[in-house]
C-alpha cells in the first residue's frame, strides 16, 4: 500500500511538511539538506499510492565519537497512515543502511519517556535498549531516553591504512573546511 | 619594511604541547592557508602533518623549529606551495635547511619590528589542545592582530570553529585594532579587518562605512578588496561581492583563498563559466589536493560538459596509488567512482558505464546504489533478461519499493503509463504477481498493485481479497490508499457496491458473505468508516454523514472518524462546523500534533485565525520562544493564514504570511551557499548536483507559487483601493494650508527618520544581546508584527510585478501566473506585456474562462484607447495591428461576436457561462439583464462521473461562491446575488457561504461574507476553552444549540 525507497532531494520539502504536521521537535530545510549530503543512504520515505510523503527516517552517522555509530535524528509516520508497519520499515531500511555502507557498531536514538507507542516499537519490535535517561532533553522539560540497538559493527578488514578515528570520514583536514553548521540540533 | 602585522597566525609553541594526532577533528572551520606559526619542537611536527594547508608560516621563537616543520610542509603532497615565511626579527633569522628548494616555494618577508617578546606561554596566539580556543593574547603585539580578527570565508566567525566563539573574541579584535589604529589611524587593512569584526557583532552600518574607508585609504590591497567582498557576501548581495573578489585578484592573482570564495559565489549565481575559470585556476595552483580537481570536474558538469568532466576524473584517478583508497577514504572513493558512472551514463556512454561499474564493484561500497546503478544502465542497453533478474535481487532487499516493481515490469514489457493493457498482457501480468505475492508474501505492494491493472469480476475478487482482511485489522487509510481507483472508468461502483455487500452482511450474520467466522465488531465501524469516504468522494454528503455518524454511534472513541467527519463537512460547505469536529478529535489527545495541525487548519479553512494560532502554538514552544511556527519555516501554516487573512481583507496580515512564505524560499536558495564546498569534501557529489537542480526549480513548488499568487493578488487590491490610513491622513492634509501643509511633512519625515535609526539600533542591541542559555541570541523584535508597513508600500504594482517575474520563471505552465500578468500589466498600463499574457493564456488553454476573460477585456480595453500620438504609442499600435488578426478567436468577429461564440461552444457549463455574461456587460453594460440571465440559465444537471451508476450534481460549490462574487460585485445586481443565494442554498445545504439550511452557522444578516466567528464578529474573547463549551455537543454532532447560534449572530 505505501512504497518505502531511499529519500532524493526532490523529497525534502514533504519531509519537511510531514514532520511539521506530527512532531514537535523540528528543523531548518538547512537541517535535511545537511542529512541528505552527508549520508544520502540513511534517508528514507513512505510514499502512498497518490504520492505523498506520509512518513520519513531521517538518519546520520556519529563520526566524531571512537565508536563509529548512527543515530536517528527523526521519524514520523502520519497518524492516517499508521497501523500500517510503516515505522518498522523505515527504521530497518536506515539501519541497514548504517550497518552495510558504514559498518555501524551501533545505532543510538532518542525517545520522549512519554511516548509509549514510539518506547514499545523501539523495544519490542526493533530490539533497542535504554542506554541512559537525558533529563530535562527536549524544550519542554520532558526526560528522554537514550537508547541503543547494536549493529554488525565493522567487518574483518585486513588493511593497513586505517588510522582509527571516525568512520569513513577521513578526508575531513582538508583547506575547504566549513563544517557545515547543523540548523538545529535535535 | 611592509605592514606592521601579519595576516594571520596561529602560533604552536613546543610549550604549547602536542595538538592532538587527529586534529582534523578539530574541523578548521576556515581554509588555514593564511596560519600557522610555530615554535620548534616535534610538536609541531605533528600539527603540520594534520595542517598540512598552510600557506604561511611564521617563525616565531627558535627558527630551526619552523624549517623543519616547513620541510614537512614541502614533502606533504598536499601543499605545493608555502607562500611567505615571515619571521620576528628578534628571534633572528630563518635558516633555510639545504634539502628543500627554499626559493620554490617561500618568499621570504620581513616580519618588521612589531613583535619583540612575543616568545613564551600565554604570549602568543595559540591553539589549546584540540579545542581550538584562542590563548590570551599580548596585545601589545600588534602584529599578531589578524589572528584574532581572521577571517573565517563562510561565516566570518573567527576560527575554531566559531560555533561557540562569539562577542567575547570579537571585543578582543576590535580592541587590538584600536590599538593598531592609534599609532597608524589611516591603515587601511586594519579599518577593513575592524569593519568586518563588527559586521561580525551586527553593526552593519558601522561596518560598511569602516570597510569604505579602509578600502579608500589603501586601493591596492587585496585584503581590503577581500574584506569588502566578505562584507556585501554577507548580506547576500554576491553581485557585488563577485566584483570585489575580482578586483582583490586583479591585484594578487593567484591568492587561493579569494579564488576560492570566489568560485563558491559563482556556484551560488551560477555563473557557470565562471566557475569552470576560477576551477581550473585552483587545480593549476594546487595540483595535488584532490578537491581541486574534483572542483574542476564538477564545475564542467555544471557547465554542460559532461564528458570533460569524465576525462578530469580520469586524469585525477591515475594519479592514485592501485591501492588507494585507504580504509577510512572508502566511502568517499566510492561516492566518487558512482557520481563517475553517472556522468558516463549521463552522457551516453552506457557500455563504458556499465563496464567501469563492473571493474570497480569491489571498490564501491555502497551496494545498494550500485545495484540501482547497474540495473538502470541494463534497461537502457536493453538487456532485459539481467535486468529482470537484477529487479528480482533488489525486490528481496526491499519488496516494498514500487519503482521495483515497475522496472520489472518494464523489462517484461509489461508496463503501460495508463494502465491501459491487452488481455493478453494481463493474464501475464496476474501471473506475475501471483508468482511475487507468493515470494513476499509481507509485501502489501503485491497485492494491492493487481487492483491497478485488473477490472470487471476479477477486480472484484481481487479487490474484495484485498479489502476484507484490511477492514478486519482496521486500516485507516484504507480509502485513501484506493482511491486513485475512483479515476478508473466503473471501479468506484464495484468497490461501493462491494462495501455495501459486506456492511449488510455483517449487519446481518456477524460476518463476511460466505464465512462462518464472527468479525470482531470493530469491523462494522471501519466499514462506515470507509463507506463515508466513499460517498465523500462522490459528492454525496448526506449519506456520508449519515454513515460517519453511524460509525461514531458505534464506537464514540475513535478520533479518526471525527477527523473523518469534520473533512466531509469542509467538502460539504460547513467550515466552521468542520473546525469544531476537528476540535473535538484534538480534545481527545491532547498530545497528538498531528490532529492538533489538522484542526488548526480546519480553523485557518473557517477563517479562525486567532484561534487557530492559539491552538497552534500549543505545539510550537520552544524555551523562550512562544511560536517557532516561523523558524521552523511551517509554510502550510502561513500560507493557510495569509489565504485566511486575505478573504478577510485583511491585506497587511495577509501579505506579512505571504512573504514570510517567500522569504522560506529565499533562506532554501541560500542554504546551499555552505555545500558548495562541503560537498566536494564529503564527495557525496550525486546528491550534490541533485541539490542544484533541486534548487534551480524550487520556485515552481506549490506553496511558493501559492505564496508569490497571494501576494500579488494582495498588491493589486492595495493598488484599486489604497489603505485607509492614508486616505484619511491625505483628507486631513487636504484641509491645511499648502505652507502648514509643507512644514507638517518635514516634520513627519524627520520623525519617520529618527523612528527609523531607533529601530535600528534597537535592532542591533537586540542581535547582539544573548540569551540566558547564552547560546541563541535573543530573536529581534518585529517592527512590523501585522503587516501595516507592508500597506504603505510605495508602489504596490511594483512589488507584485518582483514576484510576478519568479512566476513567470518558474510556473510558466500555469494559467494563474498569466492572469496574473495580464492584470498587472493593464494596471500598470503595460499594454504589449499584457497581450504578451493574453498569448499565453491561448496558448496554454484557449477555452479556459480566464483565458476568455482577459483576451475580451484587453481587446476591448485598448479599442476605447484614443489614436496613438508619440512614436511609442505608435508602435504599440502598429504591434496590436499586426497581432489581431493572429488571434483566430477574433478572426473576422467583433468582440461580441466572439463572446457569442465562446458562449455556443461552452453552452453547458456555469464557469463558462459566468464568463461570457461577465463580458457581455463590460461589452455592453447597458444589457445587464441578459448577463444575469445568462447565469441564471445555466442547469445543474445530475452528471455521471466516470461512469458511475449514481449520478452527481455538476456543480462544484467552490464555483458557484465565485459566480456569486461576480454576480455581487462586478455585475452588482443584489437582487440576481440573493436569488442566486437562495437556489445554491438549495443545492449546498450545508453551506456557509450560502447559508443553507443544514449548516451549523445561519446568521441573520444579508452579508455575503463567511459568518464570523467571535474574535472577528463579536467582541468577546473567546478561549480555546470557551469555543469547545459552546460549539460542541457531545458525539461530533453539530446542532444547531442556541449557544451556538448565539456566537455567530451578533
Amino acid at each position: 500500500m505505501v512504497c518505502i525507497r531511499k529519500a532524493t532531494v526532490d523529497d525534502l520539502l514533504a519531509m519537511q511538511e510531514c514532520n511539521l504536521f506530527c512532531l514537535p521537535e523540528n528543523y531548518q530545510m538547512k537541517y535535511y539538506f545537511y542529512h541528505i549530503l552527508s549520508w544520502p543512504q540513511l534517508l528514507y520515505v513512505a510514499e502512498d499510492y497518490n504520492g505523498k510523503i506520509v512518513g520519513y527516517v531521517l538518519a546520520k552517522m556519529e563520526e566524531e565519537s571512537s565508536e563509529c555509530h548512527g543515530h536517528i535524528t527523526s521519524l514520523a509516520v502520519l497518524r492516517t497512515h499508521r497501523k500500517l508497519g510503516l515505522a518498522t520499515k523505515l527504521m530497518i531500511a536506515a539501519q541497514n543502511a548504517m550497518e552495510q555502507v558504514y559498518e555501524a557498531e551501533y545505532v543510538s536514538l532518542h525517545v520522549r519517556k512519554s511516548n509509549r507507542a514510539a518506547f514499545n516499537l523501539y523495544t519490542e519490535t526493533l530490539g533497542y535498549k535504554i542506554h541512559d535517561v537525558e533529563a530535562k532533553y527536549y524544550a519542554d522539560g520532558e526526560d528522554a531516553y537514550d537508547m541503543r540497538k547494536q549493529l554488525k559493527g565493522k567487518k574483518r578488514h585486513h588493511h593497513h591504512h586505517h588510522h582509527g578515528g571516525g568512520c569513513c570520514s577521513g578526508d575531513s583536514k582538508t583547506e575547504e573546511g566549513t563544517g557545515v553548521p547543523e540548523a538545529k540540533a535535535e | 619594511m611592509t605592514s606592521p602585522w601579519l595576516r594571520c597566525l596561529v602560533g604552536v609553541g613546543s610549550d604549547d604541547g602536542v595538538i592532538p594526532s587527529d586534529s582534523a577533528s578539530l574541523s578548521f572551520d576556515i581554509p588555514l592557508l593564511w596560519m600557522v606559526g610555530f615554535g620548534d619542537g616535534d610538536g609541531a611536527e605533528v600539527v603540520l602533518l594534520d595542517l598540512v594547508v598552510a600557506m604561511v608560516v611564521i617563525s616565531v621563537g627558535g627558527c630551526s623549529g619552523a624549517t623543519a616543520a616547513a620541510t614537512i610542509l614541502c614533502h606533504s603532497c598536499h601543499v605545493t606551495r608555502v607562500v611567505e615565511i615571515c619571521r620576528v626579527p628578534s628571534s633572528g633569522p630563518a635558516t633555510p635547511r639545504s634539502d628543500v628548494d627554499f626559493r620554490m616555494c617561500f618568499q621570504l618577508v620581513d616580519g618588521g619590528n612589531g613583535g619583540g617578546g612575543v616568545w613564551g606561554d600565554g604570549d602568543f596566539v595559540g591553539f589549546n589542545g584540540g579545542e581550538a580556543h584562542l590563548h590570551e593574547v599580548n596585545l601589545s603585539n600588534l602584529w599578531l592582530l589578524d589572528a584574532i580578527i581572521c577571517i573565517d570565508s563562510h561565516r566570518m566567525l573567527n576560527f575554531g570553529l566559531g560555533k561557540s566563539y562569539e562577542t567575547k573574541q570579537y571585543k578582543k579584535g576590535l580592541k587590538a585594532a584600536d590599538t593598531i589604529l592609534k599609532k597608524f589611524p589611516d591603515h587601511g587593512e586594519t579599518l577593513s579587518m575592524k569593519g568586518l569584526t563588527l559586521n561580525c557583532m551586527d553593526r552593519k552600518s558601522e561596518a560598511y562605512e569602516l570597510v569604505r574607508l579602509g578600502l579608500k585609504n589603501d586601493l591596492k590591497s587585496h585584503v581590503c578588496w577581500h574584506v569588502y567582498g566578505l562584507l556585501y557576501r554577507s548580506d547576500r548581495e554576491y553581485r557585488e561581492a563577485i566584483k570585489c573578489y575580482r578586483n582583490a585578484l586583479r591585484i594578487d592573482p593567484d591568492n587561493i583563498e579569494i579564488l576560492r570564495d570566489l568560485s563558491l559565489l559563482q556556484a551560488q549565481m551560477r555563473d557557470l563559466a565562471g566557475f569552470v575559470e576560477t576551477r581550473q585556476q585552483l587545480l593549476t595552483l594546487k595540483p595535488n589536493h584532490r578537491m581541486n580537481w574534483i572542483g574542476f570536474a564538477v564545475s564542467h558538469h555544471l557547465n554542460s560538459n559532461g564528458m570533460k568532466a569524465i576525462d578530469i576524473l580520469e586524469a585525477y584517478e591515475g594519479t592514485l596509488e592501485d591501492d588507494y583508497p585507504p580504509f577510512n577514504e572508502r566511502c568517499e572513493h566510492g561516492e566518487m567512482l558512482l557520481y563517475k558512472i553517472a556522468l558516463l551514463e549521463e552522457c551516453g556512454f552506457l557500455d563504458r558505464a556499465l563496464e567501469e561499474l563492473h571493474k570497480r564493484e569491489s571498490k564501491i561500497i555502497d551496494i545498494l546504489s550500485y545495484k540501482e546503478q547497474e540495473v538502470s544502465l541494463l534497461v537502457k542497453l536493453g538487456h532485459a533478461e539481467e535486468g529482470e533478474k537484477l529487479y528480482k535481487v533488489l525486490l528481496s532487499m526491499n519488496p516494498d519499493n514500487y519503482r521495483y516493481y515497475e522496472g520489472l515490469q518494464r523489462c517484461m514489457g509489461l508496463h503501460s503509463e495508463n494502465h491501459q493493457y491487452s488481455s493478453d498482457q494481463i493474464d501475464q501480468l496476474e501471473a506475475l504477481y501471483e508468482s511475487l505475492s507468493k515470494q513476499y508474501n509481507r509485501s502489501s505492494a503485491v497485492k494491492r498493485i493487481p487492483l491497478d491493472f485488473l477490472s470487471g469480476e476479477k477486480f472484484q475478487a481481487a479487490a474484495e481479497n484485498y479489502i476484507r482482511p484490511l477492514l478486519t485489522k482496521g486500516i485507516p487509510s484504507l480509502f485513501s490508499d484506493l482511491s486513485p481507483l475512483y479515476d478508473h472508468p466503473g471501479k468506484a461502483d464495484i468497490l461501493g457496491k462491494l462495501i455495501l455487500e459486506l456492511e449488510n452482511s455483517i449487519k446481518k450474520t456477524g460476518g463476511y458473505p460466505g464465512r462462518v467466522d464472527k468479525e470482531p465488531p470493530s469491523t462494522l465501524m471501519w466499514i462506515l468508516f470507509y463507506l463515508a469516504q466513499h460517498y465523500d468522494r462522490r459528492g454525496q454528503y448526506d449519506i456520508a454523514l449519515a454513515k460517519i455518524d453511524e460509525a461514531i454511534e458505534h464506537t464514540p472513541t475513535v478520533i479518526d472518524l471525527y477527523s473523518v467527519k469534520s473533512r466531509i463537512l469542509k467538502h460539504a460547505g460547513d467550515l466552521s462546523a468542520a473546525a469544531a469536529l476537528a476540535d473535538e478529535a484534538r480534545c481527545m489527545d491532547l498530545a497528538d500534533r498531528y490532529i492538533n495541525s489538522d484542526c488548526v487548519k480546519r480553523m485557518l479553512q473557517a477563517d479562525q485565525v486567532t484561534l487557530a494560532e492559539k491552538t497552534a502554538v500549543l505545539f510550537t514552544k520552544d524555551g523562550e520562544q512562544h511560536n517557532n511556527l516561523h523558524d521552523m519555516q511551517c509554510m502550510w501554516y502561513e500560507l493557510a493564514s495569509g489565504e485566511s487573512y486575505f478573504r478577510q481583507g485583511e491585506l497587511g496580515r495577509a501579505l506579512k504570511k505571504f512573504l514570510a512564505v517567500e522569504k522560506h524560499y529565499a533562506d532554501i536558495t541560500e542554504d546551499q551557499f555552505d555545500f558548495h564546498s562541503y560537498c566536494l569534501r564529503k564527495m557525496t557529489l550525486r546528491t550534490y548536483v541533485e541539490m542544484l537542480k533541486f534548487q534551480d526549480r524550487l520556485h515552481s513548488y506549490s506553496y511558493f507559487q501559492k505564496a508569490a499568487t497571494g501576494a500579488i493578488k494582495c498588491y493589486l487590491k492595495l493598488y484599486d483601493s489604497p489603505s485607509k490610513s492614508n486616505a484619511e491622513e491625505d483628507d486631513e492634509m487636504s484641509k491645511l494650508p499648502p505652507s502648514q501643509k509643507k512644514k507638517l511633512r518635514q516634520k513627519q519625515r524627520k520623525a519617520e527618520a529618527r523612528a527609523k535609526k531607533e529601530a535600528e539600533v534597537k535592532e542591533e542591541t537586540n542581535v547582539t544581546a544573548v540569551s540566558k542559555s547564552g547560546k541563541r541570541p535573543v530573536k529581534p523584535v518585529d517592527p512590523d508584527p501585522h503587516g501595516e508597513k507592508l500597506l504603505m508600500v510605495e508602489d504596490p504594482l511594483m512589488e507584485a510585478t518582483k514576484y510576478l517575474k519568479l512566476l513567470q520563471k518558474h510556473s510558466s505552465e500555469s494559467i494563474e501566473t498569466h492572469v496574473l500578468s495580464f492584470e498587472v500589466n493593464m494596471r500598470k498600463q503595460k499594454t504589449l506585456l499584457a497581450l504578451q499574457a493574453v498569448k499565453h493564456l491561448l496558448r496554454l488553454d484557449a477555452e479556459h474562462p480566464d483565458s476568455h476573460r482577459c483576451l475580451i477585456k484587453f481587446f476591448s480595453k485598448v479599442g476605447s484607447m484614443p489614436a496613438p500620438v508619440t512614436d511609442a504609442e505608435k508602435l504599440i499600435w502598429g504591434v496590436l495591428e499586426a497581432e489581431r488578426p493572429t488571434i483566430s478567436q477574433l478572426h473576422g468577429k467583433s468582440l461580441i461576436e466572439a463572446n457569442t461564440v465562446f458562449l455556443e461552444k461552452h453552452r453547458d457549463s456555469l464557469m463558462h457561462r459566468a464568463a461570457v455574461a461577465e463580458m457581455l456587460y463590460v461589452l455592453e453594460p447597458n444589457k445587464k439583464g441578459e448577463a444575469i440571465n445568462l447565469i441564471e440559465g445555466s442547469t445543474n444537471d445530475l452528471v455521471s462521473i466516470n461512469g458511475a451508476l449514481e449520478a452527481v450534481r455538476k456543480w462544484r460549490l467552490k464555483d458557484c461562491v465565485a459566480v456569486h462574487r461576480l454576480l455581487e460585485t462586478i455585475i452588482n445586481d443584489h437582487n440576481a446575488a440573493s436569488r442566486w443565494k437562495v437556489q445554491c442554498a438549495e443545492y449546498f445545504p450545508y453551506s456557509t457561504y450560502f447559508e443553507g439550511s443544514r449548516c451549523s452557522a445561519v446568521t441573520n444578516s444579508t452579508s455575503h461574507e463567511i459568518p464570523k466567528l467571535p474574535e472577528n464578529g463579536g467582541g468577546s474573547d473567546s478561549s480555546i476553552a470557551d469555543h469547545n463549551s459552546s460549539s460542541l455537543s457531545s458525539n461530533g454532532k453539530v446542532e444547531k444549540l442556541e449557544a451556538f447560534k448565539d456566537i455567530f449572530i451578533q
